[in-house]
């Protein structure tokens, strides 16, 4: 619950376009229940998310802009070179048309023309080359900051979060502002100087003309506001319902399609699907028909065909009553024509830069993200002096919530001695994995502290936390490399030896000289392994580790029915000697243990030894009485005895 | 991209087809005209003859009038096309999700599926609703106006005739050596994106071991890599882009200078001169414009792709005759399969399952087991082999009958975002409350149901968030009670059950294949002992076969596998020493 709402929260209103988040708020089913009726986004809140937006790529992109910036430069000089030519060939035009013809001039006019365009030819080319570097430097040190962030920000930060949404956020954002920088800023800039110039110009040679080639591009802008009335933002919004519900149709029709397909039901959930459709694609008629209508209308006043007959027209007229002379059209037909298209070049340049300010948003999120707070640097000297300790760990009045209001552990109080085993036990969501993941500082806690041989773990710089802390949780991940790289983190000194032992206490060696090259082989390449493997090449890496405190999860033991034995073996080796805190499912494993925790609701409501405990006429004792239940079911048909 | 975007447009869509193409082809030609129009006005204007001026003005009107009308016609003709379009590809798209196998599905990512349905298909509306029409009359117009120009000055229409060849030749290289040093970038950026991402998800290993503060030496290594490489490829594309905007500005200065020439030598009137300059320069617009279409055409085109690909998934073919099995006993008979070609995931597989019988399937991971469940439901089809259900080959029964058939209780439970009850009501629609409660009873989906607010209209959440995995597996347990077919395939859980949730599961699957026919891959003893069949199955082969006392006695890998679990059993979590 608080995971989920958590990264909600962090996410929110941040991608409303990617197909996905767009799923994700909608209940809709396809059998039953029709998509949830969002209101359409009001339009001050989107006001407001795009000056975040562009507030954050500002930020984001500080440290380029000057470089940027100066592109742009080099941009705008190319856009004023774009009507120069055009300029020149006017002049041309106006030689041509007096008597006696200077060739000379002419043809030199023609020439210059050509140089100038060849000129802005050469700006544009390295306008965007060099934004391409000044992209690619970003991009590394983008990357780079975004890698140190991530090893900084608090494990929990990635089990709250799909892979597939860390990857959308390190790969299709940091996509997007490439983008942004190496084309979106230059194409506006382009879109907005070669107007502007045009203008300017055509203001100079005739204001009258001006005037009326600039009438059609007025009355463009008041056909698209009449476009954006009530009644479309309506349609517009029954569209993006008709869109969403055609994506949730599709997610749960792919997602749960064994299941339709194994009851029977394929053609009830492809009616849902095929209604969505419906609804769709008659929305998109609705919204787009009426639009179009307008649009296309309004688009052929933005048409160079449209100005140049218009101009054309006033100009045949004002000639005949004298106010312009014929020769001042030229200039009119051949620069300002073109002014409906780089128009428009705007209006497309503009909906790129929004992409690219939403995604640097997201960015902004990360890097703002706190950070486990680490001690102030101290000298060498004083790391020093600190002597590794016992393992010797203490939670004083620990309390913890993923949000505020919400604690998810209150008042805990434990001791785990030196060399002991605690187990952690307690339904599912009283807090347990939690209580655990605190002592790896997946998170920090909101109340009281956790001490490791009497420093607070916030105290201890992160290198030596993880070095006094080792885990083992139910996900292993095993990085690029080979074999002996992955053991190699813990050790990266570690003697080809070392290694081996390593890896024979925790039951896997064999398995690895069985691969093609051994220790070298490589991870998803020639050594893959299965789940039980992969579980006992984390364990020997543990092991390298050799920290003093570890944190288990119980579960890890039968993740691979298969292999449970080995990796049971390797479990046992692994926690010889060290303080443990132990995340217990199956009771009748840890009847043997020092301490057992039980958990209810965030609190500890009991502890003690197993005999204790089972008792005690508590919780403990009735889970203890359920889990004999299970057991004797399970053996019911195939008791001990009889199997060997 | 265009024979293949039309290829998703389904017959009665294209009937605006010649309506579209002929506005088009007014549009344009209309916009030839009047520029061509436009020589004969200039040249009145600027000898200052208004009348013959506002003679030509009135043609060049018309002619503007039927483009704005051909403009119109093709822009309402283009989307009606891109609409119907859209809702036949979408309804294709779901007719063929529904007859693909099973094993398509696994491992999909269902929102990828989700943005070619919804997203892709829009990128190609897009084609019809602009993109086309763009393309179009970017080389028709001109051409058009080249041509036209044949009639007032066929010299300068020829020049132009032999100039269009040309940009397109060296439109088509610069933008194939772009796109190919753009998309190299892409692949460069991907990777560094990648090992940015794995550096990500591996960060617990990567804490736990010390690599902390800064990115590990790979990591920067890449990314180094990638930078260079960004660079390399950047100077690459220019060559292409340097030509392209060069023979285009050529080509239009050329044009120029050659009327500046005649004009200079007398050969045309300053008047005449400068009305061709003005058509050339409109000559020269829309092939500038067709560079800057460039991004979305590859959108469009990779979209259409996209598009292509799913709807040529193979699909499941149904038979012409459905077969009805004959009784509920399962034969493999030398069965081969490989989810690619060249792997083998079930090798030479034959044994049988008669009616009423359990079978058990053991071995090690990874070794098939699951496969073999899948493929008797027909996720997949066999590669070489038969399997048969009832006597009749599952290849010659309809979807329908097959599962009929069958229950299958598997590993990955999904629930829909419905009410509890919805959930359990998915293994029989038309099952009456009562039947639906006594399911749920069995299955101890009940006392869930008291847990929760709003009781048995609880919605489960997305994917059945809100709700434990025991409870999931109880749920699926309840569903497949209510189906009550007469074939049960279970793949038993690994997943870590608390001991409440273990006890009534087992309790709840006794209940289901009580007097079934079963095939289960087992990872609990007492599951495999009571079996009337064990099939030890190893990297794909069954490698033994028996019951429990037999195997055993065999002294073989069963036994093995039976002190393991056994021993496994007895395990105790302590410090040793």
């Amino acid at each position: 619950m608080a995971r989920s709402s958590l990264s909600a929260e962090v996410e929110a209103g941040a991608r409303p376009r990617t197909a996905s988040a767009a799923v994700r708020p909608s209940s809709g089913g396809w059998a039953l229940s029709p998509p949830s009726a969002n209101p359409p986004p009001d339009r001050a809140a989107l006001k407001q998310q795009a000056r975040r937006d562009k507030a954050a790529a500002k930020q984001l992109l500080a440290p380029v802009s000057r470089s940027i910036s100066l592109a742009g430069l080099l941009v705008a000089v190319a856009a004023v070179c774009a009507v120069v030519p055009l300029v020149l060939i006017v002049e041309a035009c106006r030689r041509l048309s007096r008597e006696p013809v200077d060739t000379g001039t002419v043809t030199g006019l023609v020439v210059a023309a050509f140089l100038v365009l060849a000129f802005r030819g050469l700006l544009q080319v390295i306008g965007l080359v060099w934004a391409h570097q000044i992209d690619a430097g970003f991009q590394l040190s983008l990357r780079r900051q975004l890698a140190a962030k991530l090893s900084r920000v608090p494990l929990g930060w990635f089990t709250e979060r799909s892979s597939v949404r860390v990857k959308r956020l390190l790969a299709d954002d940091v996509e997007a502002l490439h983008y942004l920088i190496a084309h979106a800023r230059l194409e506006y800039v382009n879109a907005t100087v070669t107007p502007l110039v045009t203008v300017v110009y055509l203001f100079v040679v005739d204001w009258k003309l001006t005037l009326v080639l600039l009438v059609p591009v007025i009355a463009y802008l008041f056909a698209l506001n009449a476009m954006m009335s009530p009644a479309h933002n309506a349609r517009l919004g029954l569209f993006n319902r008709g869109e969403q519900a055609v994506e949730v149709t599709t997610v749960e029709f792919v997602d749960g399609i064994s299941v339709v397909r194994a009851f029977g039901q394929t053609r009830k959930a492809h009616k849902g699907f095929q209604d969505a459709v419906d609804r769709y694609a008659d929305a998109l008629s609705a919204w787009k028909l009426p639009m179009t209508r307008i649009q296309s209308s309004a688009d052929i006043l933005l048409a160079p065909v449209f100005l140049t007959l218009v101009v054309t027209a006033a100009a045949v007229g004002m000639a005949a009553a004298g106010w312009v002379e014929p020769m001042d059209l030229v200039p009119f037909l051949l620069v300002g024509v073109g002014l409906g298209a780089s128009l428009l070049g705007l209006a497309y340049g503009a909906q790129a830069l929004r992409e690219g300010a939403s995604a640097a948003t997201r960015l902004r999120e990360l890097q703002r993200l706190p950070e486990l707070a680490t001690p102030v640097e101290r000298d060498e000297d004083g790391r020093e002096a600190v002597a590794p300790g016992p393992g010797h760990v203490q939670f004083r009045d620990v309390g913890f919530g993923y949000r505020k209001g919400q604690p998810v552990l209150r008042d805990v109080n434990v001791e785990l001695a030196p060399g002991t085993v605690t187990a952690l036990v307690g339904p599912s969501g009283s807090g347990k994995s939690t209580l655990a993941r605190l002592l790896a500082r997946f998170y920090d806690v909101t109340d009281g502290a956790i001490l490791i041989d009497g420093r607070d773990v916030r105290e201890l710089p992160l290198e030596e936390l993880y070095r006094t802390v080792g885990f083992v949780l139910q996900e292993v991940h095993l990085i690029r490399g080979t074999v002996a790289d992955n053991l190699r983190l813990a050790r990266p000194a570690a003697t080809p030896a070392e290694l081996e032992d390593a890896a024979r206490t925790a039951q896997i060696h064999d398995r690895i000289v069985a691969l093609p090259r051994g220790y070298d082989s490589e991870i998803g390449v020639d050594a893959i392994l299965s789940g039980g493997e992969a579980q006992r090449l984390s364990v020997a890496r543990t092991l390298l580790a050799d920290s003093r405190v570890l944190v288990l999860d119980e579960a890890t033991a039968y993740a691979d029915p298969e292999a449970e034995a080995a990796v049971q073996d390797a479990l046992a080796s692994l926690i010889a000697d060290r303080t443990v805190l132990v995340i217990a499912h199956r009771l009748h494993t840890i009847t043997e243990v020092d301490q057992i925790l039980v958990l209810s609701d965030g609190r500890i409501v009991e502890r003690g030894d197993h005999t204790t405990l089972r008792q005690s006429g508590g919780l403990y004792q009735r889970l203890w009485q359920a889990n004999e239940e299970a057991m004797a079911l399970l053996a019911e048909r195939g008791t001990h005895e009889e199997l060997v | 991209m265009i024979r293949k975007a039309m290829a998703l447009v389904p017959a009665d869509a294209r009937r605006p087809l010649p309506a579209y193409l002929s506005a088009l082809g007014v549009y344009s030609v209309a916009q030839a005209a009047a520029y061509v129009v436009l020589v004969p006005l200039l040249e009145g204007f600027l000898d200052r003859d208004w009348g013959t001026a506002s003679i030509w003005l009135a043609v060049m009107a018309g002619a503007v009038a039927i483009a704005a009308i051909g403009a119109y016609l093709q822009f309402m003709q283009g989307l009606r096309i891109g609409v119907g379009m859209l809702r036949g590809v979408s309804t294709r798209l779901g007719d063929h999700l529904s007859t693909l196998p099973l094993g398509w599905f696994t491992g999909r990512d269902s929102a990828a599926v989700a943005r070619v349905v919804v997203g892709e298909v829009r990128e190609v509306l897009g084609i019809f609703a602009h993109l086309l029409a763009v393309l179009i009359t970017s080389i028709a117009v001109p051409l058009g106006i080249a041509v036209g120009l044949l009639f007032v000055d066929w010299r300068l229409g020829a020049a132009m005739l032999l100039g269009l060849p040309v940009m397109a030749v060296v439109n088509a290289l610069a933008g194939r050596s772009y796109r190919g040093a753009d998309d190299r970038m892409h692949r460069a950026a991907a990777e560094a994106n990648a090992r940015v991402l794995e550096f990500a998800v591996a960060q617990s290993a990567l804490r736990a071991f010390g690599a902390v503060g800064s990115g590990t030496r790979a990591l920067d290594i890449a990314l180094v890599k990638q930078r260079r490489a960004s660079k390399a490829l950047t100077a690459a594309a220019v060559p292409g882009l340097v030509a392209f905007t060069l023979v285009v500005q050529l080509v239009f200065l050329i044009l120029v200078y050659l009327v500046v020439s005649w004009a200079t030598a007398g050969d045309v009137s300053a008047a005449s001169a400068i009305a061709l300059i003005v058509v050339t320069a409109r000559f020269i617009d829309p092939p500038t414009h067709l560079a800057h279409v460039g991004t979305a055409v590859r959108v469009a085109s990779a979209a259409v792709d996209r598009v292509h690909d799913l709807l040529e998934a193979e699909e499941l073919r149904d038979p012409e005759i459905d077969a009805r099995p004959a009784d509920n006993s399962i034969t493999f008979d030398n069965v081969g399969f490989g989810y690619e070609p060249g792997t083998r995931v079930a090798r030479d597989q034959s044994f049988v399952v008669p009616a009423g019988t359990t079978t058990a399937i053991v071995g090690p991971s990874g070794s098939g087991k699951t496969t073999m469940l899948r493929l008797a439901a027909r996720f997949y089809d066999v590669d070489t082999g038969v399997i048969r259900i009832g006597g009749q080959d599952v290849r010659e029964m309809s979807l329908e009958t097959l599962m009929a058939q069958i229950s299958p209780v598997f590993q990955d439970v999904y629930l829909f975002n419905q009410t509890i009850e919805d959930n359990i009501r998915i293994g029989r629609p038309d099952a009456t409350d009562a039947e639906v409660r006594e399911a749920a009873r069995i299955a101890a989906v009940d006392e869930i149901v008291e847990r929760l607010p709003d009781g048995w209209s609880t919605v489960v959440g997305e994917r059945g968030a809100n709700v434990s995995g025991g409870e999931r597996q109880r749920i699926s347990i309840a569903r497949a009670l209510l189906k009550n077919a007469p074939i049960v395939l279970l793949d038993e859980a690994t997943s870590a059950l608390d001991p409440y949730n273990e006890a009534v599961v087992v309790r709840g699957i006794r209940e289901l294949i009580e007097g079934k026919t079963v095939v289960v891959v087992a990872h609990k003893l007492s599951t495999v002992a009571h079996a009337d069949q064990i099939l030890v199955v190893e990297d794909g082969q069954i490698v033994d076969r028996g019951t429990h006392t037999e195997l055993i006695r065999r002294e073989g890998r069963y036994a093995q596998f039976c002190r393991q679990r056994d021993r496994a059993r007895g395990w105790r979590l302590a410090a040793a020493g």
